[in-house]
């Protein structure tokens, strides 16, 4: 909570005083409410190995979560934005989802190039465009972009170059950030999840208590923090052409030093990945498809390393028809863990299925309802007297304001 | 209905007037639905004019209203001028990298821009710096018989000449480098009205209108 205040300040001191002269300055609101039909096995939010937000069944009102998007923009080339977020999954808290300055000035080529500066999700979520970093599609996003929200976050620079040609536009994005030295924790802990449960500056993520240090006290980390001294990068490469659709591929290496850890216990998970997605429609019809493929390590002691390789890839279709927007999603996610136990890879591998409809009668209103069924096999589960095979399915009705 | 109205109309002033010829052109796209915004022009095919106006330089309003340029597309002339207005209650960085020109404007809220004139013939797309999904275009032209279509999909142009021409039309959301559309128009007599119709294959509209959910920063 204390870097979460850190965080505000730090908003608060470059942009407070220019508000005075800042002549735009937007707020924007969501509140979410959902009705939900819970799997019977414990979520991983309350340190379970469910793989959805909710869980211990039972049908029940739950609190989606509320967020608040402040912009300024301080100059014409100078925007501020601040995010924040109240949830209660798991225990009540406020979090920072991103808070950023970006300069990108007016240029009158077919270059064009910005900087921004801050906390920021990496540019690799091809659902998520909809404020409070969540998906116009479905409630539940994806497994890859379920943990882009947990796990990653850019803590520093990035620069962009953009082309903007007549038939297609190219952007390059490159960031180098720090901070992030605990990401893929979740992955070879838990593994892949789905659930819309994104954390911020001033969340605390919770490992399986199988995976921790025991069944209790419930382990809980930090996932953006420093543990070492290395900075990360990424380079994303995007290309846009109007009628025919986008490709986004993306590099990505924490470079975070595997040996490093904290006086508690949380490792430097060194994780990289590379990432491509795609989208395009086809009459009303839109389509959107992305790929993950990394591996995460650390190296607990001198010369033994533990490494996971993840991978993961969805379809989805979205129909656009005006107020209603039906979707529809696949994916499928894996883990494969170099350990072996009694000669069993450790590892998991599973696929979802996601059917959303979307009905938004009034601007300010959203009313989703969403089938998630998720099929699969994680080894970890028999250490604790589980089948190693799940079928969970959670359905949700959920109301969104918008302000 | 409506359009059956407009067609009618159209006849009934072309036999009233009865000195020249028009030509009314109707555009719809893949769907059949009305596409307004489509400039048509039309050129002679030999030495025939089409009654060249030399009308003085005029001076038009792009206006800026909920983050939208109104309107999409403005034909000009060479020489006439515009002027952008802002009448947002948000700041606005107009622009343009066209090659025909190149013009950079902030405008606060209430702010009208200096007359910008437009002396090349050409397309000039303007966006907004702050707001990406603000998009407007300049069609400059000196062909004398041009038009754009309106929200029931007609164009119209009159007081033409009798002879061979080519119908060239321009919209924004055509395919980049597809071949144009046109179609030959023979105009046999002074008072004829010559009726076609276009099917354009368009890409999706690039402007992003107001939307609560997404916020597009």
């Amino acid at each position: 909570m204390m870097r979460c205040a850190w965080w505000f300040c730090l908003l608060g001191s470059a942009v407070c005083p220019s508000l005075v002269f800042a002549q735009d300055v937007d707020l924007h609101a969501y509140i979410d409410g959902r009705l939900v039909a819970a799997p019977g096995e414990t979520s991983w939010t309350k340190g379970g190995l469910g793989k959805t937000r909710f869980g211990d069944g039972g049908t029940d009102a739950q609190f989606g979560g509320a967020g608040l998007v402040g912009t300024a923009q301080l100059t014409p080339a100078l925007l501020a934005l601040g995010e924040i977020q109240f949830q209660t999954t798991d225990r009540p808290t406020v979090s920072v989802i991103e808070a950023y300055v970006r300069y990108r000035p007016v240029s009158l080529s077919r270059w064009r190039w910005s900087v921004q500066v801050g906390a920021f999700l990496p540019p690799i979520s091809l659902e998520n465009d909809a404020i409070g970093w969540t998906s116009p599609w479905t409630l539940t996003p994806s497994a890859i972009n379920s943990w882009v929200g947990e796990e990653l976050r850019v803590i520093g620079a990035e620069g962009r170059v953009e082309w903007r040609g007549d038939a297609n536009t190219w952007e390059l994005h490159s960031a180098l950030f720090r901070r992030n030295d605990p990401a893929g924790d979740l992955l070879a802990d838990r593994g892949w999840s789905l659930s819309d449960l994104t954390s911020g500056l001033g969340s605390r993520l919770r490992e399986p208590d199988e995976a921790g240090s025991g069944s209790s006290p419930a382990h809980r980390y930090d996932p953006f923090q420093n543990i070492g001294s290395r900075i990360g990068w990424y380079a994303n490469l995007d290309w846009r052409a109007a009628g025919l659709g986008r490709i986004s591929l993306m590099r990505y290496d924490n470079r975070a030093d595997p040996t490093a850890h904290t006086e508690s216990g949380v490792f430097a998970w060194h994780t990289w990945f590379t990432s491509m997605g795609a989208s395009t429609d086809t009459g009303p019809i839109r389509w959107i498809a992305q790929v993950m493929d990394g591996a995460t390590v650390i190296e607990p002691v001198d010369g033994m390393q533990f490494k996971t390789r993840f991978r993961s890839a969805f379809l989805l279709a979205g129909w656009n028809r005006g107020n209603w927007r039906p979707a529809l999603r696949i994916e499928h996610f894996s883990t494969h863990d170099g350990r072996s136990e009694a000669g069993i890879p450790q590892g998991e591998h599973g696929n979802a299925v996601t059917a959303a409809l979307n009905w938004r009668p009034r601007d300010w209103l959203r009313l989703t309802a969403e089938v998630l069924r998720i099929d699969s096999v994680r080894m970890q589960r028999a250490d604790v007297g589980l089948s190693p095979a799940s079928m969970l399915t959670q359905v949700q009705l959920g109301i969104r304001l918008i302000y | 209905m409506r359009c059956l109205f407009m067609v009618v109309a159209l006849l009934l002033g072309s036999a009233c007037s009865a000195s020249a010829a028009e030509v009314v052109v109707h555009f719809s796209d893949a769907q059949g639905h009305a596409v307004n915004d489509a400039v048509l022009m039309l050129t002679p095919d030999t030495g025939t004019t089409a009654n060249p106006s030399a009308a003085p330089p005029a001076t038009y309003i792009i206006d800026q209203r909920d983050e939208t340029f109104i309107p999409y597309v403005q034909v000009l002339r060479p020489g006439d001028k515009v002027v952008f207005r802002n009448s947002d209650s948000t700041r606005h960085h107009v622009y343009s990298f066209a090659a025909i020109k190149t013009f950079e404007f902030v405008l606060r809220p209430g702010e009208s821009s200096p007359a910008l004139s437009m002396d090349q013939a050409g397309v000039a797309a303007v966006g907004c710096n702050i707001h990406d999904h603000m998009a407007t275009y300049l069609f400059v032209s000196a062909v004398s018989a041009v038009a754009m279509s309106s929200h029931d999909g007609y164009a119209r142009l009159d007081r033409l000449a009798p002879g061979r021409y080519t119908a060239h039309v321009w919209h924004p959301q055509l395919h980049p480098g597809r071949a144009e559309p046109i179609q030959s128009v023979i105009i046999a007599g002074d008072a004829d009205t010559v009726q076609l119709s276009f099917t354009l294959s368009l890409l999706p509209d690039p402007r992003m209108f107001m939307d609560r959910e997404h916020l597009d920063y």
